[in-house]
């Protein structure tokens, strides 16, 4: 290789290195740079941590150098970039940023989202920077920004909406009421038509001088863009259109100053098709302007309902500022009607708050001093100050957008169909269209041309076209009704849309990989403590023996049970405080270990603990021990009480079961979900529980470091399993689960492991994940149904099968009209997702049509 | 565009415009052959359009084997 040819693929990059704490370290890396192919010089900095490396691209890249520095044990740490990618329309338009992107030296992989509108690339940083990777996508004729959060994306996003909207309504107004001169000058000797349009308007120069704005001003926008992407090697949807009204309109040109040059002449000048072709294209673009954004209204409406302004003390003075200047620590002052700013507990007053917006709850929750509050929900009814504990992007509600918006930015395993076909579409067409001009330029004008071929849907007479203007006219028309845009939109709208509605319930989905994964699953294994059940024991059944009143046997068991720490002692004390009975304190207290406790109350001495300590004090328990036997089958932990030596009754405590434990249960066993229960708890308790709630498959005995063993072998049966359980304690299981679901994780979802967070502690919104799965990967099926079914039909119809047997043709404009159709309706089909509500909403929602008692605030 | 990404358009440009060129004398060649007579406008007509079409459909696939190729 000569000197100048090597000089001219030298390049550098700048690779960051992790792990290094020696000047051994450093030659290593040096050592192992330097022995690959094509690597010219290479400085290591132990301080800064970069490597950097002189290479010839042509043989050698980043990638093979990050593998070489971490097959000898650092770390190359990645960078990720978020950006918002505005201009592109169709699957084509993705393929081609996240080819270019792909294609960069340092990046590793790209994500790019058609509806959501964004980009995520993850590369090396020092290989390549955001800067480049920003100017590449501006290079390819999309405009480029780091993606913001909040108000300011929401102000920008609406900005830039209103832009495309202004941008392709002015189109509109050019296009149409020009293409519908044109239309009418082109059929002027047709029908009524000769009685009322004026003669001059059939003028071909007057319908040239008609065409060319509309060509050239709304159509300018695809010459332009399948020009920056070809050049790049790129090709969109932007090229079909270019080259349909490109030749559509040079022939008409042609045919209007040159009619002898052989194109068919004066009678073959197909303005109409040059101008209906760009204003259905434009009519296209205009209509996915309005509608497509929408699919994410949850988030925007979530967005928002965030306040403006807030009312804080300072120097003991009530004063309004803006709120993201809120700080934490301040006290925040609320009034009825308010919109609570940002998260914090309540330190003082009382009152209602909807927080339907955040948890899907439709009730409003008391909130008193010690309650938590979550910013953007409404205050009721009453005034109340809280301490601000989360502010800014701390915030539950700034949590939740990302978690959303990052949803929004994946892809789901069925979209790479999608892609797949929709990145080769537009090369496959070309051909396609170059297979239909030799067809019917060779074999098929001689074969079957008729002087009488018409248009569908049309009076106009193909009569004077010849075989190079009849071949033109079929390849244009495939190239303008094969374009893939409904196919782009299919996927990432439904998963917007479906994303979105889970918001909206408290149900927040990971990414779309979790919404396709949740519409598979065919088991749901529950843990048991804190997810079924409530996770603290309670008082469940009070027995008095004959001689005794049960009030008295348990606020004697109470006052017994109230100095000890144990937890079954603590459900006694709270079961009495909460049937209003008084517990006051023992004159005398003991334990027992290992059999129960003693204690004399007014003069009274009471036992309280198992068989044997009713054994050890002799006491006679008669009939008790079967009452006893049937409530520990109960699972129930039961103790037995007695009262100057005689049996005075018995008080069992569980763990009880959630409220919507056993309709959820229910519900998921209906929609054919086989269901199980996993628990460390002894195998008598967890059937116990199981039981009632209509479990049949007990996973008992079970360590947490085991959970995720069991879920493997539902796994191995076949079954695509899902594990519902603490976010922080089950995070094993939940990550080997095909879904993890993290329930009543509150607010706080950033911490939270699992491939679906449930805001809410209702198993219900487990069932109602699963819904959502399910409809929106239904409206996912049949998005691309629809868009391959529209694909395959136009494309034969398009390039002239029907034409030997009926003499019929697509026009170029019926086929932009077809092409603007399947897009849009692609788009409402995803919109009827919005009315979709997950069962158990349904049912919450249909009594709320009275008018329901809102809670009293404290006098 | 630095110097190396200059040099891989310019040598992509060459291959795709001769594979383009390659199609259309093909298309040309059958013109004469096949035994109907064309007119010199559909002769030329179709040559620009074959032409066309081959471009688009050839710069997409060589740019990139051409760009992997020069910067690596």
């Amino acid at each position: 290789m000569s000197e100048t040819i090597r000089k001219e693929h030298l390049a550098q990059a700048s690779i960051p290195v992790q792990g290094m704490s020696c000047a051994a370290c450093v030659a290593k890396v040096e050592k192992t740079l330097k022995a690959m192919t094509g690597v010219q010089e290479v400085h290591v900095n132990l301080l800064s941590g970069k490597t950097a490396v002189t290479y010839e691209s042509n043989q050698a890249g980043v990638p093979q150098m990050v593998k070489m520095i971490q097959a000898i044990g650092y770390e190359v740490p990645e960078e990720e970039i978020l950006l918002t990618v505005r201009g592109m329309s169709c699957a084509a338009c993705v393929a081609k940023v996240e080819k270019a992107v792909k294609g960069m030296p340092g990046v590793t992989s790209v994500v790019v989202n058609l509806p959501a509108e964004s980009a995520r690339v993850k590369f090396y940083p020092g290989a390549v920077d955001k800067a480049r990777i920003k100017k590449e996508i501006q290079a390819l004729g999309y405009e480029a920004s780091e993606k913001v959060t909040g108000q300011e994306a929401l102000d920008r996003e609406k900005e830039a909406r209103q832009k495309e909207l202004v941008f392709q309504t002015r189109n509109m107004w050019i296009a149409w009421p020009l293409s519908i001169l044109v239309m009418i000058g082109m059929f002027r000797d047709m029908w009524i038509f000769p009685y009322f349009v004026p003669e001059f308007l059939g003028n071909v120069y007057v319908l040239w001088a008609l065409t060319t704005p509309i060509a050239f001003i709304p159509g300018w926008q695809f010459f332009k863009h399948s020009w920056n992407g070809l050049k790049r090697g790129a090709t969109d949807m932007n090229l079909l259109y270019a080259t349909g009204i490109g030749a559509a309109y040079i022939i008409a040109t042609i045919n209007t100053f040159w009619p002898d040059a052989g194109f068919g002449g004066r009678g073959a000048a197909f303005f109409e098709s040059a101008a209906l072709l760009t204003a259905f294209i434009v009519l296209g673009r205009y209509l996915e302007a309005l509608t497509r954004g929408r699919t994410s209204e949850a988030i925007r409406n979530l967005m928002s309902l965030q306040a403006k302004t807030a009312r804080v003390i300072r120097n003991g003075e009530e004063v309004e500022i803006a709120a993201d200047e809120v700080e934490i620590g301040d006290i925040v002052v609320v009034r009825p009607g308010e919109s609570i700013p940002v998260d914090g507990e309540v330190t003082d007053g009382y009152s209602a708050v909807d927080e339907a917006m955040i948890t899907g709850e439709s009730m409003p929750v008391e909130k008193r001093a010690g309650s938590q509050v979550t910013g953007a929900t409404i205050n009721k009814t009453g005034s109340f100050k809280f301490r601000a504990t989360r502010v800014g992007g701390e915030t539950a509600l700034a949590q939740i957008i990302k978690m959303v918006e990052d949803a929004q930015a994946s892809k789901a395993p069925i979209q790479k169909l999608a892609d797949f076909v929709a990145g080769h579409f537009i090369a496959g067409v070309h051909v396609l269209a170059l297979i239909v001009f030799f067809f019917w330029f060779f074999i098929g004008y001689a074969s079957f041309f008729s002087p009488a071929s018409t248009f569908i849907l049309s009076p106009y007479n193909l009569a004077e076209v010849g075989v190079f203007g009849f071949a033109l006219l079929l390849s244009v028309t495939t190239l303008i009704i094969s374009c893939p845009c409904a196919l782009g939109l299919a996927t990432p709208s439904a998963i917007m849309a479906g994303t979105g509605k889970g918001a909206e319930n408290g149900i927040l989905f990971k990414g779309a990989d979790a919404v396709e994964a949740s519409s598979k699953l065919n088991a749901v294994v529950f843990d048991k403590t804190g997810t079924l059940t409530k996770g603290e024991p309670s008082v469940t059944d009070v027995y008095a023996t004959e001689g005794f009143v049960r009030e008295d046997v348990l606020r004697l068991a109470a006052i017994t049970e109230k100095p000890s720490e144990h937890p079954l002692g603590e459900a006694i004390v709270r079961g009495a405080k909460k049937e209003g009975l008084s517990v006051g304190d023992t004159d005398d207290f003991e334990a027992i270990p290992g059999h129960g406790v003693r204690a004399t109350y007014q003069g009274q001495t009471i036992l309280l603990g198992n068989r044997r300590l009713m054994q050890q004090q002799a006491i006679d328990i008669g009939n008790l021990s079967k009452k006893m036997e049937q409530l520990e089958e109960e699972g129930k932990t039961a103790m037995l009480m007695a009262i100057d030596n005689k049996a005075a009754g018995i008080i069992a405590v569980a763990d009880i079961l959630k409220e919507n434990a056993k309709v959820a249960v229910e519900r998921l066993q209906q929609m054919g979900v086989q269901v199980a229960m996993i628990t460390g708890d002894n195998r008598r308790t967890a059937e116990a529980i199981a039981r009632q709630v209509g479990i049949k498959t007990v996973l008992a005995e079970v360590l947490p470091q085991d959970k995720a063993a069991e879920v493997i072998k539902l796994q191995e049966k076949g079954l695509n399993v899902a594990m519902v359980g603490d976010g922080i304690n089950d995070a094993p299981a939940l990550a080997q689960a095909n879904v993890g679901i993290a329930i009543g994780s509150g607010t706080d979802v950033a911490k939270e492991t699992g491939d679906i967070i449930l805001i809410k502690d209702d198993i219900r919104d487990v069932v109602g994940a699963i819904e959502i799965g399910r409809a929106t990967m239904r409206k996912i099926k049949q998005n691309l149904v629809w868009a391959f079914v529209y694909n395959i039909t136009g494309i034969p119809l398009a390039a002239g099968i029907l034409y030997p047997f009926t003499g019929l043709l697509v026009s170029p404009e019926l086929a932009s009209f077809f092409m603007a159709m399947s897009s849009v309706s692609v788009t409402l089909n995803t919109l009827l997702l919005k009315r979709f509500q997950p069962s158990f909403r349904r049912e919450q929602l249909k009594p709320s049509i009275n008018p329901t008692p809102q809670p009293q605030t404290a006098r | 565009m630095s110097e190396l990404e200059s040099k891989a358009a310019r040598q992509a440009s060459v291959v795709y415009t001769v594979l383009s060129l390659a199609i259309t004398l093909v298309f040309l060649v059958i013109t004469w052959v096949d035994g109907n007579a064309y007119t010199t406008v559909a002769r030329v007509g179709g040559m620009v359009w074959v032409f066309i079409l081959s471009m688009i459909v050839f710069m997409p696939i060589v740019i990139p084997m051409v760009k992997k190729r020069v910067m690596g």
